[in-house]
């Protein structure tokens, strides 16, 4: 079946493309938009397009929990297994996809994970606080780079989640000082949870 | 009994799973990817946990991901539900590696129904009809001819080595077999590097049907009778229905009753498919054994009154089957419709987006497995099953009136969906005969098929 099959290949190819965007342009796009007052950024590339939103005011802050897993809860009640926030604050950056695709969530990979917890605030900017997260689901170890005022680069590692006796490096997504952890070491933690607030390098030095 | 199981699934099974453990006392954790973050089965869990992205291959199918969740939120056991890891031999061994159980059959039960074609051997020589071929490797002309004399026209010519139709080639008769070998020989030279071929019996217009099984640890398996799942697209299930319309009781039982012996023989354990395809004299050929619960398996459980997944659930935990085959009565006729988000009109693309409103029927007999709700927003990273609506009546002519009023009533607003070839399928006079077979629906066309049933 060669439609199937040349199918597969656009699929790969678009996997492909989605990992360079996440991977390579999405951490350097929020930092950028973060030090920045701009409201929205959008870049192109081949087929592609990311276009980034900052939260407008009146945006809750992005409510996910950053420190414990979901506890147990009843069916129907308010807080449902997991919390759930202002829908456009609790989503990961969504990514133009080319004509034909739905417009699609793309999730941020794990070692290169960044988002911003900031929202905006009485109506005024403040630069939104970047946070490095779980690249999986395991137990967290923070290592001697994730005490509170080391300065990190992105790319430095900031400790480590243990998967079944595995080691999978937590990164530091952009350049900074490490600010809270917002986890406790030895801590089950699951994918894409909040550990390490980092203080970005240039509001740092402002202070 | 377990106390906590991991639902290492998403969409409508990871729900049934959800509602079987509730069912039983269990608590459930339910394991999701960052696109399911919204998905019912989390939303209703005693515990969630994200396992990873989006892509499959780092969550749902992705052995380390699963067990650790499994192991952080203190989980027992781990229901693997259909697809992704479910039936994965070194996923079940890994399980049990780290002290959790594997809902299904145990690690070297899976292993010995592994391969396709040593299953086929295994359950010949426990007394199922296997379909018929040739002895061995076709040695030469001769000897193919002889085969295919014994065998009986037409036969299908195919490689030893390999698969995707390359030298692969349907036969009419002996001076079509003559001229098919030696490019069938070619062919498979070419493309596998190895040129031995075999025969097999060509089965024109087959009906495909399966027995549903349950075996416990102890050695005690009943059969819960057979659906039948004829009515296929490019060889995926639209409809099934229980009883198989083209079997008569006798039949039926013959077939159940051989294939619980087969098993139970095996050494098989937990609840298992094994399926047969059924050609026009009534003769059942058996194909494979599935190891994992179906997604049809709510006909049955309408049928007969058996939670199917608690029961694999109990058998997993060692529990002893607790019913006898005189119990199993099978009562009155059930169809179920899968309802999948993909545009029958545009070959059966599939489509993603928000639900902007969802109403389920309701009624006598009518049962829905979904995990939609309004506002949902189906991600587009898995398959399009949206759900399943399940029509029982009686006979099966109230099983059928009944699935057209709920397909009428059910409310799916802002996706494309496959209600209309079920709709269709309720008019046309081969379904309505129960005369439907594997290859119809493509041999017609859907288009045409659609467009049919409009006209009339």
């Amino acid at each position: 079946m060669p439609d199937a099959k040349a199918s597969e290949r656009d699929r790969l190819a678009d996997h492909a493309a989605i990992a360079r965007l996440v991977d390579g342009l999405l951490p350097a796009l929020i930092a950028k938009l973060s030090t920045t007052r701009l409201g929205e950024l959008e870049v192109r590339e081949g087929d592609w397009r990311i276009r980034l939103r900052r939260p407008t005011a009146g945006e809750t802050k992005d409510g996910r929990r950053a420190t414990d897993r979901p506890s147990r809860t009843q069916p129907g009640h308010e807080g449902h297994g997991h919390q759930r926030s202002a829908p456009e604050a609790s989503r990961p950056p969504r990514i133009a996809l080319p004509t034909g695709y739905a417009d699609a969530t793309i999730g941020s990979n794990g070692s290169g994970g960044a988002k911003t917890t900031n929202g905006a605030g009485g109506g005024d900017y403040e630069p939104a606080q970047p946070v490095a997260t779980s690249p999986a689901v395991g137990v967290f170890h923070p290592g001697p780079r994730a005490a509170a005022g080391t300065r990190i680069r992105a790319g430095d590692t900031l400790g480590s989640v243990d998967v079944l006796g595995v080691p999978q490096e937590v990164v530091a997504p952009v350049d900074g000082v490490v600010g809270a952890s917002l986890v406790e070491g030895g801590t089950a933690v699951e994918y894409g949870q909040d550990l390490v607030q980092i203080e970005l390098a240039a509001s740092a030095e402002a202070r | 009994m377990f106390h906590r199981i991991l639902i290492a699934n998403r969409g409508e099974i990871a729900l049934r799973i959800l509602r079987a453990c509730r069912t039983l006392g269990v608590e459930a954790v339910v394991a999701y990817s960052e696109a399911d973050r919204d998905s019912l089965p989390a939303q209703l869990a005693d515990e969630a946990i994200c396992i990873g992205p989006a892509d499959a291959r780092r969550s749902y199918l992705s052995a380390p991901a699963l067990i650790s969740a499994a192991v952080v939120t203190g989980c027992d056991a781990v229901h693997p539900g259909y697809g992704f890891l479910s039936e994965d031999e070194s996923f079940a061994e890994v399980v049990r590696a780290h002290d959790l159980t594997f809902i299904g059959p145990p690690p070297e039960v899976l292993d010995r129904f592994a391969s396709k074609e040593g299953t086929r051997r295994l359950l010949g020589g426990y007394g199922l009809p296997t379909i018929p071929g040739s002895d061995s490797m076709i040695r030469d002309d001769d000897h193919a001819l002889e085969q295919a004399d014994r065998i009986g026209y037409p036969v299908l010519i195919k490689p030893s080595a390999g698969g995707g139709g390359k030298g692969m080639r349907m036969v009419r008769t002996s001076r079509e077999l003559q001229s098919a070998l030696r490019v069938c020989r070619s062919e498979a030279k070419a493309a596998f590097g190895d040129d031995s071929l075999y025969l097999e019996k060509w089965l024109e217009e087959t009906r495909h049907i399966e027995v549903q099984v349950a075996v416990d640890r102890y050695g005690h398996g009943i059969h819960l009778g057979e659906r039948d799942c004829s009515v296929q697209r490019r060889h995926q299930k639209i409809l099934e229905e229980a009883p198989s319309p083209a079997l008569s009781p006798a039949a039926r039982t013959d077939l159940a009753e051989r294939a619980v012996r087969a098993v139970v023989e095996a050494g098989y354990e937990n609840v298992g498919t094994l399926e047969f395809l059924v050609d026009a004299d009534g003769n059942a050929y058996f194909i494979e054994i599935n190891c994992r619960i179906q997604v049809e398996h709510p006909i049955t459980e309408m049928l007969t009154g058996v939670d199917l997944v608690s029961t694999q659930i109990r058998i997993a935990a060692g529990e002893p089957l607790g019913i006898q085959q005189s119990e199993i009565v099978p009562r009155g006729h059930a169809i179920e419709f899968r309802i999948n988000a993909e545009d029958p009109a545009h070959d059966f693309r599939p489509s993603a987006g928000l639900v902007e409103n969802y109403q389920a029927p309701g009624g006598p007999g009518i049962r829905m497995d979904s995990h939609l709700y309004p506002g949902y927003d189906v991600p587009p990273y898995y398959d399009s099953l949206l759900g399943k609506l399940i029509a029982w009546g009686p006979d099966r002519e109230t099983a059928i009136a009944r699935g057209r009023v709920a397909l009428d009533e059910l409310v799916i607003d802002g996706l494309t969906t496959n209600v209309e070839i079920h709709r269709a399928l309720l008019e046309n006079e081969t379904f309505l005969e129960g005369r439907m077979t594997t290859s119809m629906l493509d041999r017609v066309g859907s288009a045409a098929f659609l467009a049919a049933a409009a006209r009339s």
